[in-house]
């Protein structure tokens, strides 16, 4: 049988960790959440050398400090998962800022191995680092990798073995601080040992201490379950105050100021500059995508071409595929009617089988080509520049640039969009950006209002209408902004070199992503499409219709029937207009009567595939507050613009 | 943490060496040594995870537009700063040794 291993994949954002995990398992790869967190968990399977080895890839971060749920997710599954071996990968051309996160792991006790990546960038920047001097400073095996091609990823595997054999024995660096912290540590660390035993079983005593020592509000939270926690915690605090009064600093910039320390001395005696930096088209590139001036048209050409690109290709390939699955469906429900009372068929035709095509119409088409271009300028590193661009502007309504992202995925479909939210650092931030994302028009609505303002009111009627809805948004965020209570939180990102983007690294992220789009908006689709075609069997829809009557009509101003196609838009939005050019001829509508529409289409509620990928992010309760809020909104501005244009219009 | 000036109190150009000034009166190019931080504990506690600790060299390497955010290197790594955070970030600028 297999010998069975754990390892983690730790290490900061933008050094290559995805590319490595993507060389280790391949397509063997579950991407999910941590359990209770809104947290991405990837993980695979690889074999190796007769070892079932399971990789999991922790999320990127810069500390294991407790600022985001990431870190603290991080830290939690290193101390109390305990894998076999925790594989640290780091950037060689960033050497200092990543022994930083490497010194902490340390502290942690963790039994590492370095996986020193992107030499090949380093070096072409002129820094070579001298491996073998790098592992003798910490005591850890240290093997470069070039994520991209695969090179040295056996090596590093057969490193991992050898230490599991017991082969290559680890003599991990103890990290030391300045007298007046290390006294300090020390004292705390006495008391934890004898205070605290059942914690010390979980967490090392030393790494509690330094922790205490920091004003880590985490690790004083679990002090506190223990009975001698109260008396361990008074002390930590009482000497952390002694160091804050001696170094007139916070006692965790004191800290962190000495680990840095520590990184950089490491960090000089083992890097070799070889030649001089000269400008590269890197960064060529960058001082012009950030430019005052010039970085704005690059980025609205760059944003254009690729919806442009998503939206001809897209709807092409939508309309054949509509045409494909037409055929399919009448050809499977001739078949059926003829085993199956009627009510049966309807309800797996029109319910199950529309929910399936409906959902493959609109993935495929779009989100797959919208995929792709995402992650074609994630891994490039365009999308900090345009968090960069964009701070300013996102200040207003009281997020920051690095929101500005989800916005634009927002265009495409607001599922990756609601789950792109993940990238700002608080909850706070995480529903602010959400609330506002699931109001950009993605690519269903866009259908809506071109398809009928567009076509028949006239386009700049349809611009308006996009307008008006940047305005709202920027109303609603400030609103949000002010209501929800926290603190705003500034940006501080980094922004790493431009890369060549990497085939493989497209596939695997388009496919996983499209795999996770699928599991969350596929069984809502269908589930509600079943309902609703439940409804209408069973004669209920003319009473939601009559019911709704005075809204549809006296209050919007639109003919009665379409309330049909709102109910229907839940699923998909494009549907509304389909279903509206089936129940009244389109040109029988008013101007007025097309832009009210379009306009309650666009805001009214986010389809079910968005509710169910924002209940998985916040919960129903946000989810269903979101919902209502964006009905509400919708009827009322829909009705102030029915009576507004008419009053415009007559005149 | 509180505010602490470190210059002397000669009143001289503010751009001389012993004053401190924010980082966002550093220009573009500019090198500068970071004194202090002042803000929340939060706040102060990710610029010194992030590198920007007391004593650390940067080199404010961009603004960006419409009082944007401010692009550093620092410890070799490029960051961008949102222009609120950048200016509670203090430094000593460094004689321009004209590079950038």
């Amino acid at each position: 049988m297999a010998k069975k291993l754990r390892i983690a994949l730790a290490g900061n954002a933008n050094v290559g960790k995805s590319a490595i995990f993507n060389q280790l398992t391949g397509l063997n790869q579950i991407v999910g959440n941590w359990p209770g967190k809104t947290v991405e968990r990837a993980e695979g399977t690889l074999h190796f050398k007769g070892y079932t080895i399971r990789v999991i890839d922790l999320p990127g971060i810069y500390s294991l400090s407790t600022f985001s749920m990431e870190e603290i997710v991080s830290r939690d599954y290193i101390a109390i998962e305990k894998p076999d071996i925790i594989i640290n990968v780091i950037d060689a051309s960033a050497l200092e800022r990543n022994l930083y996160f490497t010194l902490q792991l340390l502290e942690l006790e963790a039994p590492i191995v370095i996986d020193l990546n992107q030499v090949d960038f380093a070096a072409k920047k002129g820094i070579r680092i001298d491996g073998e001097k790098l592992s003798k400073a910490l005591g850890v095996p240290v093997n470069p990798t070039v994520a991209i091609t695969g090179s040295g990823i056996n090596e590093l595997l057969s490193t991992v073995i050898a230490l599991i054999k017991g082969e290559r024995k680890l003599k991990p660096l103890k990290v030391k601080y300045g007298k007046e912290i290390e006294k300090r540590v020390q004292a705390i660390e006495k008391l934890v040992s004898t205070k605290l035993p059942q914690l010390c079983a979980v967490y090392p005593a030393r790494w509690t201490a330094i922790k205490l020592l920091e004003r880590d509000t985490n690790v004083a939270g679990k002090l506190k379950s223990y009975e001698n926690g109260k008396e361990v915690l008074y002390y930590a605090e009482k000497l952390a105050s002694e160091l804050e009064k001696i170094h007139g600093e916070t006692s965790p910039v004191i800290i962190a100021s000495e680990r840095y320390g520590l990184a950089t001395k490491i960090a000089k005696t083992v890097t070799i500059i070889e030649t001089p930096p000269k400008i590269s088209l890197e960064q060529k590139l960058d001082a012009l995508t950030t430019h005052k001036i010039l970085g704005y048209p690059i980025l609205a050409v760059t944003l254009a071409s690729m919806f442009t690109l998503i939206f001809v290709g897209g709807n092409f390939i939508s309309m054949s595929l509509d045409y494909v699955f037409g055929i399919f469906t009448t050809y499977v429900e001739s078949i059926l009617s003829s085993l199956l009372p009627e009510i049966a068929v309807s309800l797996i035709s029109r319910g199950i089988l529309s929910g399936i095509v409906a959902g493959i119409t609109v993935a495929l088409p779009y989100i797959v080509p919208f995929y792709v271009l995402l992650a074609l300028l994630e891994d490039s590193g365009y999308l900090p520049r345009v968090a960069f661009l964009m701070d300013n502007l996102m200040h207003k309504i009281g997020l920051h640039g690095k929101a500005f992202i989800p916005l634009i995925l927002g265009y495409g479909c607001s599922v990756p969009a609601c789950i792109g939210c993940r990238i700002m650092e608080t909850e706070r931030e995480r529903f602010l950006s959400a609330f506002v994302v699931v109001l950009i028009p993605c690519a269903a609505r866009t259908v809506v209002i071109l398809g009928l303002v567009g076509r028949f009111v006239g386009l700049h009627a349809a611009l308006a209408l996009y307008a008006f809805d940047l305005i709202l948004i920027f109303i609603l965020g400030r609103i949000a902004f002010k209501v929800l209570p926290g603190e705003p939180v500034g940006l501080i990102m980094e922004m790493p070199s431009y890369k060549k983007p990497s085939a493989r690294n497209i596939t695997l992220k388009t496919w996983s992503r499209t795999r996770d789009f699928v599991f969350i908006a596929f069984p809502i689709i269908i589930a509600g499409s079943v309902a609703i075609e439940a409804l209408s069997l069973f004669g209920l829809m003319n009473y939601i219709i009559e019911a709704a009557s005075p809204l549809m009509s006296g209050w919007l101003g639109l003919p009665s029937v379409a309330g049909i196609p709102l109910i229907f838009g839940v699923l998909r939005k494009e549907l509304t207009l389909i279903l509206l050019s089936e129940l009244t001829p389109l040109r029988s509508l008013s101007n007025i009567q097309m832009i009210v529409f379009a306009l309650v289409t666009m805001i009214y509620i986010p389809c079910l595939a968005t509710i169910a990928a924002c209940m998985r992010e916040f919960g129903w309760k946000k989810a269903l507050a979101m919902a209502v809020i964006d009905i509400a909104l919708a009827f009322f501005l829909g009705g102030i613009a029915y009576r507004l244009l008419s009053l415009v219009m007559s005149t | 943490m509180q505010f602490r000036n470190r210059g002397k109190p000669e009143k001289q150009n503010p751009r001389i060496n012993e004053e401190t000034i924010s980082l966002t009166n550093l220009r573009e190019g500019e090198r500068g040594v970071i004194t202090h931080a002042f803000g929340g504990f939060g706040l102060v506690r990710r610029l010194a995870e992030m590198g920007l600790t007391p004593g650390v060299e940067v080199k404010l390497l961009r603004k960006g537009p419409f009082r944007g955010p401010m692009q550093v290197e620092v410890r070799g790594v490029a960051l961008a700063l949102g222009y609120g955070i950048a200016s509670k970030v203090f430094v000593r600028p460094l004689k321009a040794e004209s590079n950038g």
